[in-house]
């Protein structure tokens, strides 16, 4: 089981939440080229190593966040609400 | 040693309140997330940040300033309510559910939002005479299933 902190509800078990997928910033659509909006949409890094990624608490506070997870070990941190810049309480 | 017992409440009026943080109803309403607290009869809950439940009547919704960013649904016929009663009823939750049901986790009064049996329910720890007790609110459409798979968790502690 993973344990997802969510920055409202604390640590929850990540069947509770929705994984939203890598976390990007969106491109301006008034200047974004088409390559800028098809790498945006559909390519994605997938390292072996820190991600920043979209978690939905579904479950819980119906919250989206962000969170920096690990892909090799599975460790989670510095979970952040929409407009926050530092990360909230685990 | 109490006995475990399951109720259907469903018929209790229950009133759902979303109202934005700066609102005259968000003021009144208070309490924080994930806490709940009894007013002149009513349990009021604050579920989510932004969502209160209030269970038992409508008066205290019925005195609320809805003015702002703020809204009041009945959910009375379209959310379920159940109530687990017993010694052991936080045994029973854990058969079905992944919150940490032990008292420093989820003391009286404590509420989260959660999948219980794969179904997204609102729990609300509300004991009886100090004996542990759990509200369960789901969509109404899941009755017979949710009584039926926690009946089934709780066949395991009876007679314990
Ligand atoms: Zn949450």
């Amino acid at each position: 089981m993973l344990l997802v902190p969510c920055p409202n509800c604390g640590p929850r078990n990540a069947a509770d939440l929705t994984y939203r997928g890598e976390s990007h910033a969106r491109p301006d659509p008034n200047t974004a080229t088409r390559e800028e909006w098809r790498t945006y949409l559909y390519l994605r890094d997938n390292p072996s190593g820190w991600l920043r990624e979209s978690w939905y608490c579904s479950s819980g506070c119906r919250t989206h966040f962000q969170i920096e997870r690990h892909t090799f070990t599975g460790e989670l941190r510095e979970p952040l609400l929409p407009g926050s810049k530092t990360g909230g309480e685990s | 040693m109490a006995d475990l017992t399951l109720t259907n409440l469903t018929p209790t009026p229950k009133t759902t309140i979303r109202a934005a943080a700066d609102t005259a109803a968000a003021a009144e309403l208070g309490l924080t997330f994930g806490s709940s607290e009894r007013r002149d009869g009513d349990l009021v809950v604050r579920i989510r940040p932004d969502e209160w439940l209030v269970i038992g009547s409508t008066a205290t919704v019925d005195a609320l300033d809805l003015s702002g960013f703020a809204s009041r649904i009945d959910t009375t016929h379209s959310r379920l309510l159940f109530r687990l009663t017993g010694d052991l009823a936080a045994k029973v939750m854990e058969k079905v559910c992944s919150l940490d049901f032990a008292d420093h986790m989820t003391p009286n009064g404590a509420c989260a939002g959660a999948s219980v049996a794969k179904t997204t329910c609102d729990i609300v720890r509300d004991d009886v005479d100090r004996v542990p007790s759990y509200l369960v609110l789901c969509d109404t459409s899941f009755r017979d299933y949710l009584r039926g798979a926690i009946e089934d968790a709780m066949t395991e502690f009876v007679g314990a």
